[in-house]
């Protein structure tokens, strides 16, 4: 499955966490959000940059 | 500033987010454009700097939570800057129909930009993390449950719409069909 897919599910989560549970398991499950986000965006830096100096 | 004028404040900006996300779908909806993987990766990070204020808003404003929101915005910042830097070559039309001059990864680096210096602004007011004695409820009042859940509903929006993209493989560099729907 599309991690990205993934990433906006589990922003909604963080999201409802952060709204009806605990501040603790908020921060938590933001802290592996962000993991994730950065992990997508290592991934997606490996494109090549068209620049020529 | 105090406590009730910050929970406000941190109301507002929910209705900021949920613009920036309304005019992301507006953009995919009404002109037909369907967001690339770093695309994606952006309206992510736009709604994720929506966490700070919701925390402010349920458990009162303390400086972690604008933390939460800065360093969302700082790697909003990065991965906009990412995607400027692929389109910066002269000749490259950039990815995209452009609003006003700028394309959209471009007003994302400017939205992200404006909301570290005003998290910062904000993070100057130091009353606001003592308690005014206000019978604030513990969910902000209508004002903040409304931004909150329109948030919550446009992030889950979003959800339907990448798994319509996307389908349940990779999502395409240059998307130009909704996956899902091609199959049917």
């Amino acid at each position: 499955m599309e991690f990205t897919l993934l990433l906006f599910l589990a922003a909604t989560i963080v999201m409802l966490a952060a709204w009806r549970s605990s501040r603790v398991l908020a921060l938590g499950l933001y802290a592996a959000v962000m993991v994730a986000c950065v992990a997508t965006y290592l991934h997606h830096a490996t494109d090549t940059l068209k620049l020529s100096f | 500033m105090t406590q009730t004028r910050a929970i406000t404040l941190n109301a507002l900006s929910l209705y900021a987010v949920a613009l920036v996300l309304a005019a992301a779908f507006a953009a995919q909806l009404l002109l037909h454009e369907l967001p690339c993987p770093l695309c994606l990766l952006q309206r992510i990070l736009f709604a994720m700097l929506a966490i700070g204020p919701i925390l402010n808003i349920r458990f009162g404003p303390r400086p972690s939570h604008y933390a939460l929101s800065l360093l969302t915005a700082v790697a909003g910042a990065v991965a906009s800057t990412r995607q400027v830097l692929l389109h910066i070559m002269p000749g490259d039309a950039g990815y995209g129909s452009a609003l006003l001059g700028y394309h959209y990864y471009t007003w994302a680096l400017i939205g992200f930009i404006a909301a570290i210096v005003l998290l910062a602004a904000v993070l100057l007011f130091d009353r606001q993390f003592e308690d005014d004695g206000a019978a604030l409820p513990p969910t902000g009042g209508l004002f903040a449950q409304a931004a909150v859940w329109l948030v919550i509903g446009l992030t889950s929006l979003n959800v339907i719409s990448t798994l319509l993209e996307c389908g349940f493989g990779a999502c395409a560099d240059n998307p130009v069909v909704y996956e899902l729907l091609k199959r049917f």
